[in-house]
């Protein structure tokens, strides 16, 4: 008689709003990333960025990644993925009024060294290897999630596509690339279509990845 | 000697509702913890309480009836937000008690 479907991702905020820290990092960046500041800009981005980086910093993973990484059904797509993409506010946080090409928002990440580092963390540990069981070179999904939520807040913040499947990409393109468009594609491909990141946000969403809630004990 | 009381009969008490029961306007699934402050005062009144009270019993105040010693919040909670049901945003600001006090 179940025709009321679960929907995770307002579960996962429900979760977070009877949570003392999850309620007060939440609204820290949803007000500053909700806030107009004046007639030209939406919010102020840079407030918004570093009030999302807190977020993830001081929240545990069971609320910060019970909202990013949801899981929804195939056919939902207002009430869940809808909301999923809401997570970290992208009229303010994402969309911008023009769309850079990727490898020159890349060259602008590496240019600061909190979005350096933690690009180059992302392309470590979320390494596809399609040998591999898990999908990933290193065999460890709490440390790929990790390291994408780690981008949240910087140039290269990511979302989710509009797509049946999950894709992510943080907001550029490859138009006008020139002579370095397959360097372009390799880029985008490795947020958009990277085997390993899928594998780990499914199995967070299903809960099939123990590690990602309790910390490994040491080998 | 007397022991003065301070309102020790005023708590701060919680109940989990739905965003839509706080008669706000919003429409939400959401949810959250509404904390208030209830309880007696009867125990941090002041002389001024006692005169009122008085007063207004002997109808010496015309028609004016001045508050009396009231459980309230003397702190509020942090700010909550949620996502309505049209994908909007809101943050509601001192909207729930932190800390009780009879004042």
């Amino acid at each position: 008689p179940a025709l009321a479907k679960e929907n995770n991702c307002l579960n996962a905020a429900k979760a977070c709003n009877l949570n003392d820290t999850c309620k007060k990092y939440r609204s820290a960046y949803i007000s500053p990333c909700t806030s107009r500041v004046s007639t030209a800009e939406v919010c102020n981005k840079r407030k918004c960025h570093k009030a999302l980086r807190q977020f993830f910093d001081k929240v545990p993973p069971k609320h910060s990644y019970g909202m990013l990484f949801c899981s929804c059904p195939l056919g939902d797509q207002l009430a869940c993925s809808e909301r999923r993409r809401q997570t970290i506010v992208p009229a303010c946080s994402y969309e911008d009024k023009e769309k850079p090409n990727c490898l020159a928002l890349q060259a602008s990440c590496k240019t600061n060294y909190i979005c350096r580092s933690r690009l180059a963390d992302f392309f470590t540990n979320c390494q596809p290897e399609p040998r591999s069981l898990s999908g990933c070179l290193k065999e460890n999904y709490a440390d790929c999630l990790l390291s994408y939520s780690g981008l949240i807040g910087t140039v290269m913040t990511p979302n989710y596509l509009r797509s049946p499947k999950i894709s992510v990409s943080p907001f550029c393109d490859c138009s006008s690339s020139g002579n370095s468009k397959e360097e372009c594609d390799r880029f985008t491909e490795f947020f958009t279509d990277n085997g390993c990141l899928r594998n780990a946000i499914q199995a967070f969403g299903n809960g099939t990845d123990v590690s990602v809630w309790q910390p490994m004990p040491p080998v | 000697d007397r022991v003065k009381g301070q309102g020790r009969g005023c708590l701060l008490k919680e109940i989990h509702l739905n965003v839509t029961d706080l008669g706000l306007g919003y429409r939400t699934k959401e949810e959250l913890i509404f904390r208030y402050c209830s309880g007696p005062c009867f125990d941090a009144e002041t002389n001024y309480d006692k005169i009122l009270n008085n007063l207004t019993h002997n109808k010496k105040l015309d028609k004016e009836t001045p508050s009396r010693t009231c459980c309230r919040p003397v702190a509020f909670d942090d700010d909550v937000s949620f996502l309505d049901d049209s994908l909007e945003y809101h943050t509601l600001k001192k909207h729930s008690a932190k800390k009780c006090a009879c004042v």
